[in-house]
């Protein structure tokens, strides 16, 4: 058997009542540790797991609309906010679906896609896109103040001009004119100062349609 | 109401070749990231775009432009701030989009990579997918097949992820039905013009004005300085004309390069094509081919019918209005069936019904030059030629710099140049530098020698200056006038005249306004009103657009309505609108159609670029302007 000096048996001994106070501490901290990161691979193969599923009833559902298969849109993007709603392909789908539910005549189902979306989707910008054609929608509904409500909320600045502009359109469908003018003046200012900024020209169609339809209002500057 | 997904997928398309023709051209490193740090161009989010990344990128783009416009490329033209802010701005949105796929988690099966690698037409043959021709594609370019599929995968992701942006826009029918309805309004209007002619009897100008203008406008009548100069130009066709080849010399480069001489074979035929999809039902497919085998029928009686019968049933409409006429061509220009007919058949034979895609074809081969090789005398001028361009662009390399030393040394004269290379001194007229200059003049190197104070005082030859590749230009100031002022007496018409005109014009304008809201308050004005003309917003007759717009801005809420208008030129206008028709828009006509389609793209335009700023804001992006200017 070794010997041990003096000095080696004192730190030994240390070692044992280190261990003795908090062993314990560290062998549940280890197996936490273990545990968490188990969780988090598990986690992250259960995530990529119904994140494939969902992909592959993505690609259904844009078959579906291509083909207008409104029936067949509806169930997919039916199935993603139900099954899949903690993916992106959940809010990606509704967009989709109110686009061929529009074309089709039915916009209350549009309507329910898009607020879902609006409220729900994983992305910030598909949230304020959902939100905007939301608007769009219940414009086409005569429901005016309801689509006003929807563009109080403060988009992200990029999509400012739109949410301007979409008022315009709401205002002129009320009767109010001047309202109307402000909100597209609104839009045109954020248009030039978005186009300044990017040094890159690319809104000048938009701008001209928006113009267009600031100018037909007949209200002056 | 839209058309939606077909119309969108163009959008889609056009958005989405923004994004993959960076990755087409310069592929697969770009999916490699961060590999060199430190002097990135712009970081986006955690990504940078290294300086080589970039440059790589500018190099194919004017590879690709060198390409596309021939030889008279400038790369400079093509390598402006603007190009190169542009190109990094789609390698940007490239980032962006590939680091919100991976934010987004989403992904793309197995099969759906298959399924669609499988649909590219350049890996397919007989309409199937094909392993080899997918290998040979993939090699021939150069691609490593798991890097590629990479790629592909991460292009169909990329698609996912834009297709509710770019392809599910909802304009809404109140906005667009009003938009539309704005677009295709009418507008009857009538002119009467105030021209500023009329108002020149009653401008009085004071004594002095004239003179006065001249002295607080002096810098308007300045001559700039001008110069008479002689120049020199030493280029590889003027050193060609000095030179002759020996025909044994263009003899011996024709037996070198004898293989250069040979042509292959190549066939002329003519073709009546009865046309069937290639994945037409049966009963169709049988019914062409009855139809093809009648025809031939047809030929076997009355061989000479070809061309009649050609005008009469081909569908190839172009060949059909020739007699079903192809002309000359090779092998591999046609469709692998129809090129095995040609060349199997004897001159003046007629084939069988041969199946292509396109449908069936009956052909007849019209002519037939089997491979052979030029003769000597069909090639010899071309071989001089080639030969006296080499020995001249060799003559121009030994004789650049000497060119250089001579007119340098000899500061004083041209001619010692002129006579050892046997080049003709050429004279300019009188010319500033402000002026658009003659060649070769026109190279702002040279000009600003020739207006240099070394040419100008001294009268001391220009450095030689390689005004474009392979034209070296030497020149010398003969004669020499300084900017002057001009005489007064020599302007004085002129500002006179342009005095009167402007007060004319103010005078026009302010009656024009006095008349204009004469009229707004209803009283009658005498004024000469035009024929009625109807306008609408595409349709402006000859108006200038500045009139159209303000037309259309009117209230026209209570008839007559009245606009003013100032024109520079003549004087001032007043439209009356007289009536106003509102168009019934309807989904069917065209020009409605169209506009529709319009608003959609403009909104999904501006749509997609909001979204594309949301992503900048989740990862940021910095550009660094100095690395942008380095090359």
């Amino acid at each position: 058997m070794a010997t041990y000096d003096l000095e080696e048996q004192e730190q030994l001994a240390e070692l044992k009542t280190w261990w003795q106070q908090y062993g314990n501490r560290i062998t549940s901290i280890a197996v936490a540790l273990a545990l968490a990161v188990a969780a988090w691979q598990g986690w992250q193969w259960w995530q990529h797991q119904q994140s494939a599923k969902a992909s592959a009833i993505y690609s259904g559902l844009q078959q579906a609309a291509e083909q207008k298969d409104t029936k067949r849109v509806k169930e997919l993007a039916g199935e993603l906010i139900e099954k899949y709603s903690g993916t992106s392909y959940a809010g990606m789908g509704a967009l989709i679906a109110a686009r061929i539910q529009v074309d089709q005549g039915d916009s209350k189902n549009a309507r329910v896609q898009l607020a879902w979306a609006a409220d729900h989707a994983n992305d910030i910008g598909l949230r304020a896109l959902a939100r905007l054609r939301l608007a769009t929608v219940l414009l086409d509904e005569k429901s005016y103040d309801e689509a006003l409500k929807q563009l109080v909320v403060e988009p992200p600045a990029p999509f400012a001009a739109r949410y301007a502009d979409v008022r315009g359109d709401i205002y002129v469908a009320q009767g109010k004119p001047a309202e109307a003018a402000k909100s597209y003046d609104d839009a045109l200012a954020r248009i030039d100062a978005a186009a300044k900024a990017e040094e890159v020209a690319r809104h000048q169609a938009y701008r001209e349609l928006v113009q267009t339809k600031r100018d037909a209002l007949g209200v002056s500057q | 109401m839209l058309d939606s997904v077909r119309n969108n997928k163009r959008i889609v398309q056009g958005f989405l070749v923004l994004i993959t023709i960076p990755f087409a051209l310069w592929g697969v490193e770009s999916y490699i990231q961060n590999s060199v740090s430190g002097d990135e161009v712009a970081t986006v989010g955690k990504v940078k775009i290294s300086q080589q990344e970039f440059v790589s990128a500018l190099n194919q783009q004017q590879e690709r432009l060198r390409v596309r416009s021939g030889g008279n490329f400038d790369s400079a033209l093509f390598d402006t701030p603007q190009v190169r802010r542009q190109l990094l701005e789609s390698l940007i949105t490239r980032k962006l989009l590939t680091q919100q796929v991976r934010k987004a988690q989403l992904t793309v099966s197995d099969g759906a990579l298959v399924n669609a690698i499988a649909s590219i037409p350049e890996f397919q043959e007989n309409n199937q997918f094909s392993k080899s021709s997918y290998e040979t594609a993939l090699s021939s370019q150069g691609l490593n097949k798991e890097l590629f599929e990479a790629r592909m995968r991460q292009d169909l992701a990329v698609q996912q992820l834009v297709l509710p942006i770019a392809a599910a826009s909802i304009p809404g029918v109140t906005p667009t039905g009003r938009w539309l309805s704005i677009k295709l309004e009418q507008r009857d209007v009538v002119e009467a013009q105030v021209p500023s002619a009329d108002y020149i009897n009653q401008v009085k100008l004071s004594t002095d004005a004239v003179k006065k203008y001249y002295a607080e406008h002096a810098k308007e009548f300045e001559l700039p300085e001008q110069v008479r100069a002689e120049f020199l130009v030493l280029s590889t066709n003027a050193l060609l004309t000095q030179l002759s080849v020996s025909e044994e010399e263009v003899r011996a480069r024709y037996t070198a390069d004898i293989n250069r001489y040979k042509e292959t074979e190549s066939r002329r035929a003519s073709h009546i094509l009865i046309a069937v999809a290639k994945n037409a039902p049966t009963a169709e497919v049988t019914s062409a081919k009855a139809k093809a085998e009648d025809l031939l029928a047809k030929l076997s009686k009355t061989p000479g019918s070809f061309a009649a019968l050609a005008k009469e049933y081909s569908k190839d409409t172009q060949s059909a209005d020739k007699g079903g006429d192809l002309g000359w061509f090779g092998r591999g220009l046609m469709t692998k069936p129809f090129e095995d007919a040609v060349f199997e058949l004897k001159e003046g034979a007629t084939s069988r019904a041969i199946r292509t895609d396109f449908g069936f074809h009956i052909i007849r081969v019209t002519g037939v030059k089997p491979e052979h090789v030029k003769s000597f005398d069909e090639v010899k001028l071309t071989i001089a030629d080639e030969l006296k361009r080499e020995l001249g662009a060799k003559r121009y390399a030994e004789a650049a710099e000497p060119f250089g030393n001579l007119v340098y040394e000899q500061p004083d004269s041209l001619t010692p140049a002129a006579e050892k290379w046997k080049l003709p001194i050429q004279q300019t007229g009188w010319l500033s530098k402000s002026d658009k200059l003659p060649f070769p003049l026109n190279n702002k190197k040279l000009a600003d020698a020739l207006f240099g104070e070394d040419a100008v005082k001294k009268k001391h030859n220009t450095e030689a200056v390689e005004v474009s590749p392979g034209t070296l230009v030497a020149a010398r100031v003969l004669e020499y006038k300084s900017a002057a002022l001009q005489d007064f007496a020599a302007v004085k018409e002129k500002i006179e005249n342009e005095l009167i005109h402007e007060a004319a014009l103010k005078l026009a304008i302010k009656d024009g306004e006095d008349k204009l809201s004469r009229l707004m308050k209803g009283e009658a004005v005498d004024m000469k009103w035009s024929t009625s003309k109807t306008l609408s917003q595409s349709n402006a007759h000859d108006l200038p657009s500045q009139a159209l717009q303000a037309i259309f801005k009117a209230r026209a809420d209570k008839l007559p309505a009245y606009v003013g208008l100032t024109s520079h030129n003549n004087g001032y206008v007043v439209y009356r609108i007289t009536a106003l028709k509102t168009a019934r828009p309807s989904q069917e006509d065209s020009e409605s159609h169209k506009l529709l389609e319009r608003y959609d793209q403009s909104v999904t335009e501006e749509e997609v670029a909001a979204w594309m700023g949301t992503l900048r804001e989740q990862f940021p992006v910095e550009i660094k302007k100095s690395a942008l200017e380095k090359r």
